[in-house]
């Protein structure tokens, strides 16, 4: 049948209920056809679909798989027909007893070099992959990833010519930490340096790469390109313990001139709020509440000394996200929940490579801010994401907690908290 | 007639006559009762403990599997929290490769393959129990932590540092593994044990290549596991001394790489799939051949390839961690040699394939599972081969793609061989045929339900949904046709069809209770076992049979009255006839052991130390107590028990056994 | 049902129990006590045993043989026990005096005489039959003797070969040591394996030999390299009063690298004026290097600058409230010698932007200097 519409048939028919054989061959070609029109009117894939590259790295996976994918379909089409020949021929008829044989030899031994030549075949393409997939010496921008339970920290470095990740900031250039979401250049060859700082976590953003994991004390490279600008989800694939499902995060792509628009905000010196308002009370809950575990740079306390948070005290990782510009992310609490309504969430991820930068660089707007999850995650972080909040469960962690605990804030506080928040582009 | 003999008393020195058992116990030499099972020896009795503990816990792991269906079959679950869910896959994984698949093949060989050689039992039979014993401890061991505090939540691959207890609180991992290492001696001994047997005990004439190919498959996994199961003990041993006595195997902060558990896992964890799938493989290599009424096609072939399994099972092990770091070239090398394997499993189909090419092919339920083991193991097989492709792999890792490959795999292959030789031994072991009409509904609803159930399971994972995740959502599932909510419902549903379709095997077993006694040999089979009674008596054979061929048992009915390259098959004789004529050939002396207490103390006192591991370290010592204890006496004991171990003793019919000597 | 000693340690063992409470009772004071205690537990595992065994009588188990069992007459068998247990007393009373090694070594050889000293008698006098007694002996024995001896000699054999490795004066000698025991077996198991013919005692007299020499080898060793069981981990050296430019020892022969080399987040080069850094999986010029916090950062420190150098870096590690560090002000490798490597593992606890001057990696004793950015 349409095995030219590449593999889509081989992975429906190992979906197939096998119900009888016979029936199986016209189910596949209909299905084969039902999946091509599904296609083309373009329905909305998953967005961690790992048939749809956006960069160069997932393009070679798929140029190597499409085909083996297909070379398996056919394979399999070839001994289901003998399987289902052998059944309808040679039912008991009442025929006499077969001959006694073993088999030829020759017979043997061709359906041993048969599958041997086609592997041959998949195995030479197979290594020269590997090796391009792994290199890193074509690369122009590093950023330094670290996953920790249960979400990701990225950190510019500052390279000696002043530059990150490649392009220079208007000001002075510091290293930025960020998480969540890691803003990369669009078509430039992006190498993450990536490790952990408690379990093994895989980084996994399927439109741009297959997964590498990160390994705590060991630092692995992987290569990221993004053929243009856009949204690419990702999700934590090593299983990481208790919230594994809660840990993702995506990778933003914008043009050249976004990225230096980015990085000058994400540089920009820090605002305290107006006095008086509520977010001015705001950044003093947060001081008195927060700003133990969550670094919040250039923010001095009342006395006009700079406050540094301390997680390692706090927290089992010995970190906390970075809450500078936490509204230039799209994010919160490891990627899962959205700090945009559904409808401006909608709107960033069906952008146009074009209109993406801007409405990516627009941040969170206090009409689009999603003060619902914002407000519950604040009331109660742990019943939202499981993160071993029992206080039995801490004790052979010295009392440190595994994520956010449970802070016993009032509404008000709440509220304060989240105006104090909205200010922070 | 033939008799199973006490000792004969004349062999104790003249001088004095002192008690052969040192101690005040009387051995447990019922032949019925409660005690004829619990302290038996018997390879066929311990065969079947065997299946039907590891049945038990399919039935368990099939629960588990059903409650992780229900949470995932809509967005956001909220059936199990994301705690139970984490011990829900871990324990389904664990008990059903540690708990079901494996002591199921220890099952069908502890029961088999013995009758297929023509021995009379295995050669250490205690030692046989013990392994038994070790395995049920071991296994009720790590299901005990359910109710004390949580069972195991860190995967069945428990990588670490994940497993560490900063990470895993709870004492569930400890249970995970102190309690492998228990069921570890029992794949152990039984390896040992069964190889032994192979090597020393077949019938006369029976060479190597003319051994059934179900022994042959359970030789090359009982050397997978001689070699695979000390692995993973060194690394479950780590474990343990991580978690309970402060080690610090896998803690970076004290310079460990945690890829040394990936590795030391998966150098156990890949043979380990050819030790659950090649039993199945030999069940459906009999089944097929005798339902075909054809020898199996390219029989050297398929026990080469078998072996070259086993070899080249070592060498891939890497490929379960192409996405973990090890560099580029490691990945090509493992990439390749992964290729490398399909093409002995590839042989094998082939040769099922052509065995049934120009067969006379009966569609009984055990030829039909095996049909289904044949084309669902393809595409488990197939799919292998795309993610033998490590750039591929790297997109279809931990994802459900995965999922969908390894249930094909292993419920295509290793179940449904399973059920095949369940359907087909069943009126061997019990004397008594299950419903085929049942069976068949049984098969459908089986094979329909997997299907169903993993099928989806491919779109899942190439739509990018990782597994381990306790809920998934619905802004990552898209819509359309591959909306991931609708191809997760399905698979629930597909769950509880393939639930249902099992539960009928078990009413299936349950109404055969009434069922009329089974023919002697109602499939017209062909390997020795089924040379003896329905089920066999308790020393197997009458007459140990000398071999002539492969396939001895058809040679013995058939025989070719053609010539040249026209064959023309005449039944010579019937299983009934056969069976008479043994009968009346009987061997005159027959030596079985005698039952003992021992294995199951001995065995015991294993967990005992396992919860002093968990919870009192003062328990260890008592454990250990017991276990010298209990070894000192195994050893002390005689290989048969003496004639004051009867009660009544003998009377004067003692006169009529004959004086045998003790090889 | 209870043979003759059997009532008696029973008895024995309520009666110690007995007196024990009383004791405990009227005279108060945990010394009797506890001493009665022990006894009544003592009596009461020799009862059990007895029970079990059955008084090692014959006429308990056989009454109708005991007429013409020969036990009573046959006379004993030489033995080597009253030897090992008159040594062994003697070695006690030496160990007293002289080394605690010397009194354990005795008590061992005391208990081990005494105890085989035990099961022959029991088992000369199990029947008439020398060979059924021999057999008798054997499994009550075997069960505990070959598994001790053989945990003890393959112990044995493990030290002193560990000993005589760790004793060789370098690696490569080391590495030829391997080779060189590992073509020995080879070869002595090739000639075993060819010439079948090869008598029992000819093999038992090699593997003596090899068994002596290695004993002889391992307790010379044993003495001689005391020093190689010194091993530093770079938290040994941690001290702040260390950490200066003179000499402090490292341990050559401890690997600095065998998990390690795979782990490295950078190599820091000193090649005798500055440090140069290389940061895996990064290719350009970076200013400074970049390592994450509150994570354990591997680092080799490579010396290439012709003389000895050592790594330094300030951790400014946090105070708790009461003022505590909350890890090593100062963090430093060894001295390293011109060519060596030594590898580092480094938390830091804050963020580079919150310190006043920064972390910096320095080699006292010249300017060289590498800032580290800590995000």
């Amino acid at each position: 049948m349409s095995n030219s519409t590449s593999l889509v048939p081989k992975v429906l028919t190992s979906s197939m209920p096998d119900v009888n054989p016979r029936t199986r061959r016209v189910k596949r070609g209909l299905f084969a056809v039902a999946s091509v029109l599904a296609l083309s009117a373009c329905a909305q894939n998953a967005p961690q679909d790992t048939w749809k590259p956006k960069g160069e790295n997932a393009q070679k996976i798929q140029d190597l798989q499409w085909w083996v994918f297909l070379i398996a379909g056919i394979v399999g089409v070839l001994v289901f027909g003998a399987v289902l020949y052998c059944v309808i021929k040679y039912r008991d008829k009442g025929q006499p007893i077969p001959e006694q044989t073993h088999g030829k030899a020759w017979l043997e031994y061709a359906f041993i070099a048969g599958p041997a030549l086609l592997l041959t075949f998949v195995a030479v393409p197979t290594i020269t992959t590997v090796i391009d997939l792994n290199k890193t010496d074509d690369a122009t921008c590093f950023i330094n990833v670290t996953g920790q339970q249960w979400w990701w920290e990225f950190d510019y470095p500052v390279a000696a010519d002043g530059t990150i990740c490649g392009y220079a900031p208007t000001g002075d250039a510091l290293p930025i930490v960020t998480s969540g979401q890691m803003v990369i250049p669009a078509d430039t060859k992006v190498v993450i340096r990536g490790t952990s700082r408690d379990v093994i976590h895989s980084f996994w953003v399927p439109a741009l790469n297959g997964k590498r994991d990160m390994v705590p004390g060991r630092v692995h490279t992987w290569r990221f390109h993004a053929n243009e600008p856009g949204i690419f989800a990702g999700q934590c694939a090593e299983f990481c313990g208790l919230s594994h499902a809660n840990m993702r995060m995506e990778i933003v792509a914008l043009s050249p001139a976004d990225f230096t628009t980015w990085l000058d905000g994400q540089l920009a010196p820090y605002q305290a709020p107006e006095a008086d308002t509520l977010a001015a009370t705001g950044e003093a809950t947060f001081i008195a509440q927060c700003s133990r575990c969550h670094q919040v740079d250039g923010m001095t306390d009342a006395d006009g000394e700079p406050v540094i948070a301390a997680p390692e005290q706090f927290v089992w990782s010995g970190a906390a996200p970075n809450l500078s510009h936490l509204m230039s992310r799209n994010t919160f609490a490891g990627g899962t929940w959205d700090l945009l309504t559904e409808d401006c969430r909608a709107d960033v991820w069906g952008a146009s490579p074009d209109e993406f930068g801007a409405k990516y660089l627009a941040g969170v707007s206090d009409e689009c801010l999603n003060e619902i999850d914002l407000k519950e995650w604040l009331r109660d972080a742990p019943s939202k994401k499981p993160m071993f909040a029992d206080p039995e469960e801490l004790t052979e962690t010295d009392g440190k907690t595994r994520g956010m605990p449970y802070l016993a804030l009032s509404e008000d506080q709440i509220n304060e908290l989240v105006a104090y928040l909205e200010t922070r582009k | 007639m033939a008799l199973i003999e006490r000792p004969a008393p004349a062999l104790i020195p003249a001088v004095a006559t002192p008690s052969s058992s040192y101690g005040v116990f009387r051995r447990p030499v019922e032949t019925t009762g409660w005690k004829s099972w619990v302290f038996t020896i018997d390879h066929k009795k311990l065969g079947i403990m065997y299946g039907v503990a590891a049945l038990f816990f399919f039935l368990v792991g099939g629960v588990e599997a059903l409650l992780i269906r229900a949470q995932l079959a809509g967005p956001n679950g909220t059936i199990l929290s994301a705690d139970k869910y984490n011990q829900m896959f871990t324990m389904h994984a664990t008990t059903m490769v540690f708990l079901f698949v494996m002591p199921m093949a220890a099952a069908f060989g502890n029961y088999f393959l013995p009758l297929q050689i023509g021995a009379r039992d295995v050669a250490f039979p205690r030692i046989n129990a013990f392994g038994f014993w070790c395995f049920l401890f071991g296994a009720i061991f790590i299901n005990t932590s359910w109710f004390l505090g949580g069972a195991a939540d860190g995967g069945w691959f428990m990588y670490a540092p994940n497993s560490s207890v900063p990470f895993s609180p709870t004492n569930g991992i400890d249970f995970w593994g102190v309690g492998l290492q228990i069921t570890g001696i029992a794949s152990l001994t039984g390896a040992i044990n069964l190889i032994v047997t192979v090597l020393n005990m077949r019938a006369p004439g029976m060479s190597l290549m003319k051994m059934p190919i179900f022994t042959w498959m359970i030789l090359v996994v009982q050397f997978l596991l001689l070699f695979a199961i000390p692995v993973i003990t060194v690394a479950l041993f780590l474990l343990m001394f991580q978690r309970s006595f402060g080690a610090t195997f896998f803690s970076v902060e004290a310079g460990a790489d945690p890829l040394l558990w990936q590795h030391l896992f998966w150098i156990f964890g890949h043979p380990e799939v050819y030790i659950l799938i090649l039993p199945s493989f030999g069940i459906v290599s009999e089944v097929l051949p005798v339902f075909s009424k054809k020898p199996l096609f390219g029989y050297p072939l398929v026990v080469f390839s078998g072996c070259a399994i086993g070899f080249v099972g070592w060498g891939v092990w890497a490929h379960h961690m192409f996405a973990s770091g090890l560099g580029p070239i490691s990945v090509a090398v493992f990439s390749v040699s992964t290729m490398a394997i399909a093409l002995p499993t590839g042989v094998k189909i082939v040769n099922w394939t052509l065995t049934m090419w120009g067969g006379k092919i009966r569609f009984t339920t055990a030829m039909l599972f095996a049909i289904g083991l044949i084309v669902q193991f393809t595409i488990g097989g197939l799919s292998g081969v795309t993610h033998a492709v490590a750039p591929s792999d790297t997109q279809q890792t931990d994802t459900y793609y995965i999922v969908a490959h390894f249930h094909y795999v292993l419920f295509g292959g290793a179940v449904l061989g399973i059920f095949s030789g369940l359907y087909y031994w069943w009126p061997k072991i019990f004397g008594k045929l299950l419903s085929e009409r049942l069976g068949k509904w049984n098969f459908w609803l089986m094979v329909v339900g997997m299907n169903m159930t993993f099928g989806p399971m491919h779109i899942l994972g190439l739509q990018g949904q990782p597994r381990r995740m306790y809920v998934w959502t619905e802004n990552r599932a898209g819509d359309g046709f591959f909306d991931l909510g609708f191809w997760n419902l399905i698979s629930s549903i597909g769950a509880a069809v393939l639930g249902i379709g099992v539960l009928l095997f078990f009413i299936n077993v349950f109404i055969s209770r009434k069922h009329a006694p089974a023919p002697l040999d109602p499939w017209d089979a062909r390997s020795l076992e089924w040379m003896t009674t329905n089920p066999p008596k308790e020393h197997n054979f009458d007459q140990v049979p000398t071999v002539h061929h492969l396939d001895e048992f058809f040679h013995r009915k058939y025989e070719d009255r053609g010539t040249e390259d026209h064959h023309d098959y005449h039944q010579i004789a019937t299983a009934e006839e056969i069976m008479a004529d043994q009968e009346a050939n009987a061997d005159k002396h027959i030596h079985l052991p005698s039952p003992s207490y021992w294995p199951i103390v001995l065995a015991f006192s294993l967990p005992v130390m396992g919860y002093g591991v968990i919870f009192n370290k003062f328990m260890i010592p008592v454990g250990a107590t017991l276990l010298l204890l209990s070894m000192f006496g195994w050893s002390m004991e005689p290989h048969t028990a003496s004639e004051a171990d009867y009660d009544p003793p003998t009377p004067e019919g003692g006169a009529e056994l004959e004086v045998v000597s003790h090889g | 049902m209870f043979t003759t000693g059997s009532k008696l340690l029973i008895g024995s063992a309520i009666a110690a129990a007995l007196f024990a409470t009383i004791y405990g009772i009227t005279q108060g004071g945990s010394l009797g006590t506890v001493g009665l205690v022990s006894a009544s537990l003592a009596l009461a595992f020799l009862a059990g045993v007895n029970v079990f065994v059955r008084d090692s009588n014959v006429s308990a188990l056989d009454h109708a043989s005991f007429a013409s069992s020969a036990a009573a007459h046959d006379s004993a068998r030489p033995s080597l026990w009253p030897l090992l247990v008159a040594v062994g007393a003697t070695t006690v009373t030496l160990g007293l005096v002289t080394q605690r090694a010397v009194f354990m070594l005795g008590i061992g050889a005391l208990f081990v005489g005494l105890l085989e000293w035990v099961v022959q008698a029991w088992s000369e006098r199990a029947s008439g039959d020398r060979g059924y007694n021999d057999a008798a002996r054997g499994v009550m024995a075997h069960p505990l003797e070959l598994p001790i001896a053989a945990a003890a000699g393959a112990g044995v054999i493990v030290y002193s070969f560990s000993r005589v490795m760790l004793g060789l004066p370098s690696k490569s000698a080391t590495v030829a040591g391997f080779a060189v025991a590992g073509a020995l077996v080879l070869a002595v198991g090739t000639l075993v394996g060819l010439k079948r013919g090869v008598g029992k005692s000819t093999l038992t007299g090699a593997l003596s030999i090899a068994a002596v020499a290695l004993i002889a080898g391992g307790t010379v060793a044993g003495f001689n390299g005391r020093e190689v069981e010194r091993h530093h981990t770079p938290a040994d050296i941690a001290h702040d009063d260390e950490c200066g430019p003179e000499e402090t020892e490292a341990d050559e022969k401890a690997s600095q690298s065998v998990a390690s080399k795979s782990n490295l987040i950078a190599e820091i080069t000193f090649n005798g004026t500055e440090l140069e850094a290389d940061l895996i999986g990064a290719n350009g010029e970076f200013e400074s290097l970049t390592l994450t916090r509150a994570n354990p950062n591997n680092v080799m420190f490579r010396n290439k600058s012709g003389s000895d150098a050592r790594l330094v870096i300030d951790m400014h590690p946090r105070a708790d409230e009461n003022g505590k560090l909350l890890g090593p002000e100062r963090i430093c490798t060894a001295l390293v010698e011109d060519g060596g490597s030594q590898f580092l593992t480094l938390v830091f606890a804050q963020s580079s932007r919150t310190l006043d001057e920064g972390y910096a990696f320095t080699v006292p004793g010249s300017d060289a200097e590498l800032e580290v950015v800590v995000p």
